[in-house]
């Protein structure tokens, strides 16, 4: 049976090896936070909001290690990592929620082992768990109403959406259907979806652009410098254009000819946000929360336009070109966020050498 | 007039474009041995495929039992009394032998009774098959197909690869289906073996039956002369080009063993008035089940033939010696000295190369014929993969001049016809200044024309000093193209002929290990 | 070959020969234990409930590889079973908002025939088209993916009680997850009889070897539909095991496709069929999680820990590769 045997060793070899490992975790005096992300990695917005975490956890002082899991995986692999974690004993999870509905069993386990839940970006109906979310219905509102002002209120815009049946992407639809309301002479002559990924998008507005469509301003959920490219690219006269905040995008508003635009904030810090709050729920500080969906703290966007004066002095203010041009700006979140620019560039948590 | 046990009359089969069977019949009586004979392509494993149900005929007719039927299915030519044997057992590797028979709804008692019968008693069921023996793997497809009681039990080449033990009792299970008033047909190779055990033979040639002759002493020319077909229609072809065959002696045969039943093979080793020296040689070689103990000589200048029936070992000896396959016995020397191929860029490196009878195997259908022809000189296993300058463009334009090309599809290879296309892997192997060709079966579905001009380009190449070792499955081939010819049978050489005296009858026979004598009685097509 | 080397096997006693016939899985099997036992080391706390997370965290990949194993053992390969799954379970989600407690009985056997329909449309497309087998079902993949869009545009539906409660808590001890009982006997319904069933032996035999197979008077054509169909009715219960997770309808499929060729491949089954059973993809299934949930306990970041997982499931595969080698040399 020599294979029985070869598998043995292995096994021995793996129980070696971790006798051989310092224990990563291990709750001491602080608290240890788990943090669940289910999807794009590699995305500039969810790894700003994952060494936001880190930072934040860091600059809290009350943080002696974390949990990230960090996959692309769909609403029962998320069941299974917030599980793990709750195995790993962590004293809080902080979610990026892949469904409304679907986390709930497992987030009622949390809530039985007496763990603290905040789920970020997006919220979920488990009545234990707390929500802290950008406005997503607003930052639509926001950026849709200036592109229909900047239009004179009347003319054809494109509506190019991120993933159909994402929480986000519903919501945003909503604020941009109540501008639409308020302006009744804009005609929506295309509405595409970018599933949030720019070669799609800049394919879809490129076959517009070749359509010989009149188009007279573009409003984007997200996917914004690659359609100011693929304008330039087809030779197309520049529209007004709304993105969000960015880094390449708010190079493009202060630097290219032509452009008039605006970029709304979308802030990946986000997840720091969310680990203050569990830090705020652990230290005992829960007054004025809410737990549930009614009780979700909402962040408000604000809007950047290089059209005013005043709006270009915030772009100028934000813009850093050492970025990476698919990190949003919004790098902190005020009376939310504790770290300093360097604590999140260097996307260490506690404990991470 | 017997009642026919199975009766098949009229049975056509196209393939596409091509016909298989043309209109063949077979007629099988109780309590006979029936053999089923023919020429490399004549039809015989089409036939069986459509007995046996896994290949539909286009048309045709078949009464078993004095019944009509048809045969849509293993599983229905089963059922209506027709079981059958293939060469390779029709046993599913990664079942253990019990699940094997409940596939085939065997009746366990009757298979242990056969198993027991045919020598192996104890083996146990629940062995995966791919854990036994191919010997074992045989005993047990056949002992399965006897355990269902079939009313005609075909054995297609069964008996091929079984040592003579198991053979023996194979055999006399045959013997003892007849002795029950069933039936046997049987295909085999070995005449030895159908004239003691057949009762009647039928003989298939280009897709019809063309003679059923029963078996009694001198049949076998009656065979051979059936299988030819009328040697009149053939004019007696000359040599293309090249030397006499005299006087280029070149093979010499070491060590090949006699023809089993102690066939007059007696191939005597001549290294009489060898002109070049030794390039290739095979000592002892073997590979593999089919091929054992072959030895033969290559010499510059010389093309020395390779004949065989399907399956008898030849195309491990070719691509044993081109590298593909490594030998599990004896030694190959080049230029006298031994070597050890571990891939074919090993023997390329050493001048010896291999000619397959697909092309496109060998070429890129898609380049041009220039890239095809100097695909060689970039190929990795060449220093540094560096070109050569000018010398290389000049050396595969001279190549292609040289083998008259039609270079007007210069394009895409594929779209050459297939003489030129293997014209062309021939080329390219010249352009490199390779000294040792195997050519295997080249001129397979190549017109006349070009098939000479092939034979034409081996003979030039031989004159100018290379070496080639030619297979093929025409017979008439030989005299045209070779020097001299070794006979393979059995995956032993059994014969080495001048290939002057190489006609067709002579050479059948040697393939069929029959012995050399007799002159074959001319048959008309009406015999029995 | 002489009579004594034919004989051989015979050597051998029956139970040790099964073992030997198993070894892969046996090997899985204790590599599991193994796996458990490490665990239970770096985390002392590890206990029943986390074996009941675990249980119901592997359902729906277990029932995506034993659906890819009964296509693969009969020598095919289904791209689309995590597609199948999103469709089924989107259907079950959408008819049990509608149906009720009791009429959600009634859900679940026809979102069974639904996917025992759609598995036997893949199978179709194969024979009949004779297409390649991962061409058809990549394309059938979007399609089904599609259907699963227009029934529900986005997460929602929901699941009978009694129906998420067969994979919620434990079975007469605490130490039994009810999840793991409930995919044990789902899988033993329908995979002993099918392993003792003539269309089982015709499974491995078209798998095995096609022409042995259609000699042996397997038809070969309907039998890969069946092995597609039952492919399908289990994608179909991995839909279900969905819905009994998360209370819901998921419409974008989910990781499985892919997980579930990574269990079989690691569980035995070879991808050239006829090899393989159910009892290693399950094994490995959880093999692979556990992998997952330690390196979590020991705190190693995501990105390394995919990496880990990766090199794992290729050193295992290929040191099996080695000792099958060195047993056929042997």
């Amino acid at each position: 049976m020599k294979h029985t045997r070869l598998f043995g060793g292995l096994a021995a070899a793996t129980v070696a090896a971790a006798a051989l490992m310092p224990a990563a975790v291990a709750a001491q005096d602080g608290y240890t936070i788990g943090f669940s992300n289910p999807g794009g990695v590699g995305n500039g917005w969810r790894e700003e909001m994952i060494c936001s975490a880190k930072a934040e956890a860091l600059a809290s002082g009350e943080v002696t290690g974390m949990n990230i899991i960090h996959r692309n995986t769909d609403a029962a692999g998320q069941l299974e990592d917030i599980r793990s974690l709750i195995s790993a004993g962590v004293d809080a999870i902080v979610v990026n929620p892949a469904d409304y509905e679907a986390l709930n069993p497992a987030l009622q386990e949390a809530a039985d082992a007496g763990i603290v839940v905040v789920a970020v970006d997006a919220p979920v109906s488990q009545p234990t768990a707390y929500n802290l979310s950008n406005n997503q219905e607003e930052y639509a509102y926001l950026g849709a109403t200036w592109l229909f002002e900047q239009l004179g209120g009347k003319g054809n815009v494109v509506e190019m959406r991120g993933i159909p049946g994402h929480p986000a992407d519903t919501d945003r639809h909503e604020g941009f259907q109540r501008a639409l309301a308020e302006h009744p002479e804009i005609v929506v002559v295309k509405e595409v979806s970018t599933n949030w990924d720019p070669a799609t998008g800049a394919q879809q507005i490129t076959d517009i652009l070749n359509a010989g469509t009149q188009v007279d301003g573009v409003w984007t959920s997200g996917i914004d410098s690659w359609i100011v490219d693929a304008f330039i690219t087809a030779g197309a006269p520049l529209v007004p254009i709304v993105g969000a905040d960015n880094s390449g995008f708010v190079t493009q508003l202060l630097t290219t000819e032509g452009l008039v635009g605006a970029a709304v904030t979308n802030p990946g810090s986000v997840g720091g946000a969310g680990v203050r709050l569990a830090i705020h729920l652990l230290d005992g500080m829960a007054a004025g929360y809410e737990p549930g969906p009614e009780g979700t703290i909402l962040l408000d966007p604000q809007l950047w336009t290089n059209a005013t004066e005043e709006g270009k002095a915030a772009l100028a203010g934000a813009a850093d070109p050492s970025l990476d041009p698919s990190w949003p700006l919004g790098l902190s979140i005020p009376d939310w966020t504790t770290y300093t620019k360097e604590q999140l560039l260097a996307c260490k948590a506690p404990g991470e050498a | 007039m017997t009642e026919h046990l199975l009766e098949a009359t009229g049975v056509v089969k196209r393939y596409g474009g091509v016909t298989a069977l043309r209109g063949a019949s077979l007629a099988v009586r109780p309590g006979e041995v029936h053999a089923l004979l023919g020429a490399n392509g004549a039809g015989k494993s089409t036939l069986i495929k459509i007995l046996t149900g896994t290949v539909r005929p286009d048309s045709g007719s078949f009464r078993v039992g004095g019944t009509e039927r048809t045969i849509r299915s293993a599983a229905e030519a089963r059922a209506v009394g027709l079981a059958s044997i293939y060469q390779d057992p029709s046993v599913i590797p990664d079942l253990d032998v019990r699940d094997n028979l409940r596939l085939t709804r065997t009746p366990l008692d009757a298979f242990r009774g056969w198993m027991a019968e045919l020598g192996i008693p104890d083996l146990p069921l629940d062995v995966l098959s791919r854990d036994l023996p191919l010997p074992t793997l045989r005993i047990v497809d056949l002992a399965r197909a006897l355990a269902a009681e079939p009313q005609v039990l075909i054995l297609d080449e069964t008996t091929a690869a079984l040592p003579a033990d198991l053979t023996e009792r194979v055999l006399e299970v045959v013997g003892r289906q007849r002795d029950h008033g069933r039936a046997v047909i049987f295909i085999s190779h070995r005449l030895i073996e159908i004239s003691t055990l057949c009762d009647r033979a039928t003989v298939l040639r280009d897709g019809q039956t063309v003679g059923v002759v029963p078996i009694e002493p001198g049949a076998e020319d009656r065979i051979v002369a059936l299988m030819l077909g009328p040697q009149a229609e053939r004019p007696e072809t000359e040599r293309a080009t090249g030397p006499v065959a005299a006087g280029i002696v070149g093979a010499a045969l070491l060590g090949a063993e006699a023809g089993p039943g102690g066939a007059d093979a007696g191939p005597a080793p001549t290294a009489a008035a060898a002109p070049g020296e030794l390039r290739l040689a095979a000592r002892g070689i073997g590979a593999g089940s089919r091929l054992h103990d072959v030895s033969l000589e290559l010499r510059a200048g010389e093309v020395l033939g390779v004949v065989a029936l399907e399956g008898q070992g030849q195309e491990e000896l070719f691509e044993t010696l081109a590298g593909a396959r490594r030998p599990t016995a004896g030694t190959i020397e080049v230029d006298g000295r031994p070597v050890r191929f571990h891939h074919p860029a090993d023997a390329i490196r050493a001048g010896v190369v291999l000619v397959p009878a697909d092309r496109l195997q060998a070429l890129l259908p898609q380049r041009s014929v220039r890239e095809n022809v100097a695909l060689p000189f970039s190929a990795p296993f060449r220093r540094w993969g560096l070109r050569r300058g000018a010398e290389e463009p000049r050396k595969v334009s001279a190549a292609i001049e040289r083998l008259q090309v039609d270079t007007r599809a210069q394009a895409e290879v594929r779209r050459l016809s297939g003489g030129n296309q293997q014209k062309v892997t021939i080329a390219r192997w010249v352009a490199l200044g390779v000294r040792t060709l195997l050519c295997f079966d080249p001129t397979r579905g190549i017109d006349i024309r070009t098939k000479r001009q092939i034979y034409a380009l081996l003979r030039e190449l031989a004159d100018q000093g290379a070496a080639v070792l030619l297979y093929t499955s025409e017979l008439e081939e030989i005299r045209l193209a070779c020097d001299r010819v070794v006979v393979i049978f059995g995956g032993r050489v059994v014969d080495v002929m001048d290939a002057a005296l190489a006609d067709e009858p002579t050479l059948l026979r040697a393939a069929y290990a029959l012995p050399p004598d007799a002159p074959l009685p001319v048959l008309d097509e009406a015999a029995s | 070959m002489s009579a004594p080397a034919v004989a051989a096997p015979a050597a051998r006693p029956g139970i040790g020969r099964t073992i030997a016939r198993n070894q892969w899985v046996v090997g899985l099997y204790l590599l599991l234990a193994a796996l458990l036992a490490f665990t239970f080391l770096i985390k002392p706390g590890y206990g029943p409930a986390d074996i009941e997370s675990l249980a119901i965290s592997v359902l729906p990949i277990v029932f995506a590889a034993a659906a890819q194993a009964v296509i693969v053992i009969a020598g095919g390969i289904d791209l689309s079973i995590g597609s199948l799954m999103a469709l089924t379970n989107v259907v079950a989600a959408a008819l049990m908002a509608q149906s009720g407690e009791v009429g959600a009985v009634g859900v679940v056997l026809l979102v069974l025939i639904l996917g025992t329909l759609l598995g036997a449309v893949n199978g179709i497309l194969v024979v009949v088209s004779r297409v390649p087998d991962i061409v058809v079902t990549l394309a059938m993949s979007f399609v089904w993916a599609g259907a699963a869009l227009l029934v529900l545009g986005s997460p929602g539906g929901s699941a009978a009680a009694w129906f998420m409660a067969l994979a919620d808590g434990t079975f007469l001890i605490e130490w039994l997850p009810r999840a793991f009982v409930t995919m044990v006997v789902v899988l033993a319904v329908i995979w002993i009889p099918l392993r003792r069933s003539r269309l089982g032996l015709s499974l491995y035999a078209v798998g095995s070897d096609r022409v042995a197979a259609l000699r042996s008077g397997v038809p070969i054509g309907r039998t890969k539909i069946a092995a597609y169909a039952i492919g399908g009715l289990l994608a179909g219960i991995g839909g279900l095991s969905l819905s009994m997770s998360t209370g819901i309808g998921l419409p974008v499929p989910g990781p499985y496709t892919l997980g579930g060729v990574a269990a079989i491949v690691l569980g035995g089954v070879s991808l050239a069929g006829g090899r393989g059973g159910l009892m290693g993809p399950v094994a490995a299934a959880f093999i692979l999680a556990l992998i997952r949930l330690d390196l979590v306990f020991l705190g190693v970041t995501s990105d390394y820990s995919q990496v880990i997982q990766g090199v794992v499931l290729v050193l295992v595969v290929m040191i099996g590769g080695l000792v099958e080698l060195r047993r056929r040399r042997a």
